[in-house]
């Protein structure tokens, strides 16, 4: 649990670092956080697996899964470890990367792809250790490690929403059929099968909560430190912390997936899933679409939406209060029919991410050892 | 990071920072953004601070804070730290010096480019793959387990149906991880393609010999589309075209030519072609032989960056009866026999002399390339200026992969440092900084004669190999030109 957190708030504080400061060096504070963290969560589940291995009881030994006939150890813990190992072998690729490539010019490269399926390995660790906590626990203590399992997957959602944010943060980017189409792929891809697997009254619901507030806090506290950029061309003088952009507000169609979680129950996957991605996206853009036009007023210029707040390389111009990536036709104007293109298939994408997603969200669901 | 010469991607630079005399070595990081590495070397005592920054040439907004050099050990007066350069093209790179006898700073124009493709190294290649391997076992092993055991009650044993649906899952996530892995693989082609495109070409040029009013002239036309539709914003906005800037004067020349004729690199010559569209540049030939000559332009964008154009040209007939030269600057030289490394002697009977340092020459080490120059009375020559510096040089390798033209300063040319100097605001209006150039440059007093004879060039050769090295200098009206050859040893590593 500390190690995830630990992996998130380094996270998005790391991506400020490079929007805000530019230079730094493998022993940044932030970068440290994340090392820490892959290192927390690795030693402690190599602890967990060697004791139980070696020194467990035989009751112990039943709660786990055997690997390659020898070694003991819970699901959690196994897929912890290779996130560890994912985030300790992107290190020396990344710095390779860096030689022959050039230094971070995309927050999505082939070894960053690596680290991010590390740090979202130990985090869907954590997150199987508290819910084969859950799925053996009595009645009272099932709330508790349910509220654990939001939390962690709280914190899967903030890691993507970190990770697309080049496609899907900001207001600019909220009137073109591009950003309905990531969202509807990439987050039911994980809200979906994350909230079969809770116990929860509001499971969708309450994981995005969880990562609003953690966007929010992160926004907030990162604005309140001083600094300034190491790294020439400097084309905007910025003088703190840019902070991430305000939180998707992905909140309301969680509350849509939680109603149809329920009235669709079990045994109707295909058809809750279709009814999932087409009301996702509709839900989406019905709140957006307006939601951009307010990211782009002077009224969310302030400490506490964060808006308009570039990078020390951005060259300021008249494309902050524009729409970005709009459906265009070849002269070059907006397009109904081109936008509507991309909503349906954006819808497309939804249903199939919410079909996978439920499909190892109901083996989540069940997961014991 | 080079002064975009061929092959020499370093920047150098030697002269004074207020009142202290430095030589700076700028190692070229080969991408963008990339860590270049700088080393300054500061003569005399009672330095306190060395400091650097780099930054872009039209940054005008600010400047990151500088970066304190680092004495390098068992090196006195030795200074050296590593520079995050973020943006590719024109940059400048500031080093000052504070000490004793106060503050001085000197600005040196560097150009950044992505000049290398940087192969795995076999090791880290076999580390990763034996990782990569481990963890995707790791990961079928896991879902395997995940299929087979996670799900059922603590101490329950899986049955046949669930091993068998565990192995199903084992052989289904095998499957998507090897296409993903297919995937990965095609992402980093991808990846690597579009880097290699990237990596810095000059402009495309070629060179003829065409007749004119019954003479003939050398015709060098940049061919580059880029550059031939530069002014044309839908052409080029079509084309995902780079915007290039004008080119501008260095000491009142728009091009420095140079001819060397190949394979024997016996015959050099230096010429100042004119133009009417900074596209066909001419000139008239200097008495020539016939053959097959290498062909380099020089020039200087108004952003500051420079680069040589490459090109080659067959010369039938030799020249024997030249016409006026196209620029009263032009000079060549004829040699009859190889020259040797230690002495030439030159037109008017004098003799210049390589001033032995170490003695040999070692790639990337710091060379010692000055020059000492006598008349035929054993009295040092003064030097004139030539073309605004104390002596000219140009460096090759004999198979042409090297080739840099030098100056007393530095690698770079003075146009491209005054571009950065010079550089105001109002200067994103393209052209008016190249006229503020040329109208200063015509204010500038001459260059000082250097009495005691004597010229240097900052300079470290970047590969192994048999180099050739042409030291221009002027006396009474002369331009005087000596051909030394310099075998260079490789580094050991």
């Amino acid at each position: 649990m500390l190690a995830s957190t630990c992996i998130v708030v380094g996270l998005i504080w790391d991506v400020s670092w490079h929007r805000t400061v530019g230079r730094d060096t493998f022993w940044t504070l932030a970068h440290v956080l994340e090392q820490l963290a892959a290192v927390i969560a690795g030693l402690t589940c190599g602890y967990l697996v060697l004791k139980t291995t070696f020194a467990g009881t035989t009751e112990e030994k039943a709660g786990s899964v055997r690997f390659w006939g020898y070694f003991y150890g819970p699901l959690g813990a196994w897929v912890c470890i290779w996130g560890t190992l994912m985030m300790i072998t992107s290190a020396p690729f990344d710095n390779w990367w860096h030689n022959a490539y050039g230094l971070d010019v995309k927050i999505i490269s082939p070894p960053h792809m690596i680290l991010a399926w590390g740090m979202i390995g130990i985090q869907i660790g954590a997150m199987l250790m508290t819910l084969s906590a859950q799925n053996r626990a009595g009645e009272e203590d099932q709330k508790l490690y349910s509220m654990m399992h939001a939390y962690a997957a709280g914190i899967v959602i903030t890691m993507i929403g970190t990770v697309i944010q080049e496609d899907a943060s900001v207001g600019n980017q909220m009137h073109g059929s591009k950003f309905y189409a990531i969202t509807a792929w990439v987050i039911p891809l994980f809200l979906v099968g994350l909230s079969r697997a809770s116990r929860l009254r509001w499971p969708a619901t309450t994981i995005t909560a969880i990562y609003s507030a953690i966007t929010i806090a992160m926004s907030w506290i990162l604005q309140l430190f001083e600094a300034t950029p190491k790294l020439a061309p400097i084309y905007n003088p910025v003088t703190h912390m840019i902070p991430p952009a305000f939180p998707l507000l992905i909140i309301v169609p969680a509350i849509a997936v939680d109603l149809l979680m329920r009235r669709f129950g079990r045994g109707n996957d295909w058809r809750l899933s279709a009814a999932i991605g087409v009301t996702w996206v509709v839900v989406m853009v019905a709140v957006h679409w307006f939601w951009a036009d307010f990211l782009l007023s002077p009224y969310s210029r302030n400490f506490f939406f964060g808006a308009d707040q570039w990078s020390y390389t951005d060259q300021l111009g008249p494309w902050r209060y524009r729409f970005w990536h709009l459906d265009v036709d070849a002269n070059g104007k907006w397009s109904p029919f081109l936008f509507a293109k991309g909503i349906g298939f954006a819808m497309l994408l939804g249903i199939v991410s919410s079909r996978l997603s439920l499909f190892v969200g109901s083996g989540m669901a069940k997961v014991r050892r | 990071m080079c002064s975009a010469h061929v092959g020499s991607p370093d920047a150098w630079f030697e002269g004074n920072a207020g009142p202290y005399h430095i030589t700076v070595q700028v190692v070229a990081p080969g991408v963008v953004p990339g860590v270049a590495t700088v080393y300054a070397r500061v003569d005399g005592a009672g330095v306190e601070q060395v400091t650097v920054q780099a930054n872009r040439f039209d940054a005008l907004a600010g400047a990151p804070p500088p970066e304190t050099a680092i004495p390098v050990r068992n090196d006195p007066g030795m200074y050296s730290v590593p520079l995050w350069i973020m943006a590719g093209g024109s940059n400048s790179v500031v080093v000052s010096v504070r000490g004793s006898l106060g503050e001085g700073k000197v600005v040196i124009p560097v150009v950044v480019v992505a000049n290398r493709r940087l192969e795995l190294n076999p090791k880290l290649g076999v580390g990763l793959a034996v990782v990569g391997v481990f963890l995707l076992v790791g990961l079928v092993t896991i879902i395997g387990a995940a299929v087979r055991e996670s799900v059922l009650p603590p101490g329950e044993v899986p049955d046949a149906a669930r091993r068998w649906k565990a192995r199903a899952a084992m052989a289904a996530s095998a499957a998507v991880l090897a296409l993903a892995l297919f995937g990965g693989s095609r992402w980093w082609n991808s990846e690597d393609a579009q880097f290699n495109s990237s990596i810095y070409k000059p402009l495309t040029s070629r060179a003829t010999i065409e007749a004119a009013g019954g003479q003939p002239v050398l015709d060098l036309r940049i061919s580059d589309s880029s550059w031939v539709m530069r002014n044309d914003s839908m052409w080029l906005g079509n084309h995902h075209s780079s915007h290039w800037t004008p080119l501008i004067l260095d000491h009142g020349k728009l091009i420095h030519v140079f001819m060397i004729r190949e394979p024997d690199l016996l015959v050099f010559a230096h010429l100042h072609p004119t133009t009417t569209d900074s596209v066909d540049f001419r000139s008239s030939l200097p008495p020539l032989p016939a053959g097959r000559y290498r062909v380099y332009g020089d020039i200087v964008h108004e952003s500051g960056f420079n680069e040589t154009l490459t090109s080659t040209v067959e010369l039938r007939d030799a020249i024997t009866n030249p016409a006026r030269a196209t620029d009263a600057d032009d000079a060549s030289l004829i040699s009859t026999a190889a020259p040797n490394g230690k002495r030439a002697t030159l037109e008017d009977g004098s003799i210049m002399t390589l001033i032995e340092g170490e003695g040999r020459f070692v790639e990337g080490r710091e060379a010692s390339l000055r020059f000492s120059v006598v008349g035929a009375d054993g009295k040092p020559l003064a030097l004139e200026p030539y073309i605004g510096m104390a002596g000219h040089a140009v460096v090759t390798r004999d198979d042409g992969a090297v080739f840099v033209h030098l100056h007393p300063a530095g690698t770079f040319s003075m146009a491209s440092q005054m571009a950065i100097t010079m550089r105001q605001p109002g200067d994103s209006v393209s052209g008016r900084l190249g006229q503020r150039i040329s109208a200063s440059e015509a204010m500038l007093p001459p260059a000082q004669l250097r009495s005691d004879g004597v010229v240097g060039f900052p300079y470290a050769f970047p590969k192994p190999g048999n180099y050739r090295m042409w030291v221009q200098v002027k006396h009474a009206g002369h331009v005087l030109t000596g051909a030394f050859v310099f075998t260079v040893e490789a580094a050991r590593r």
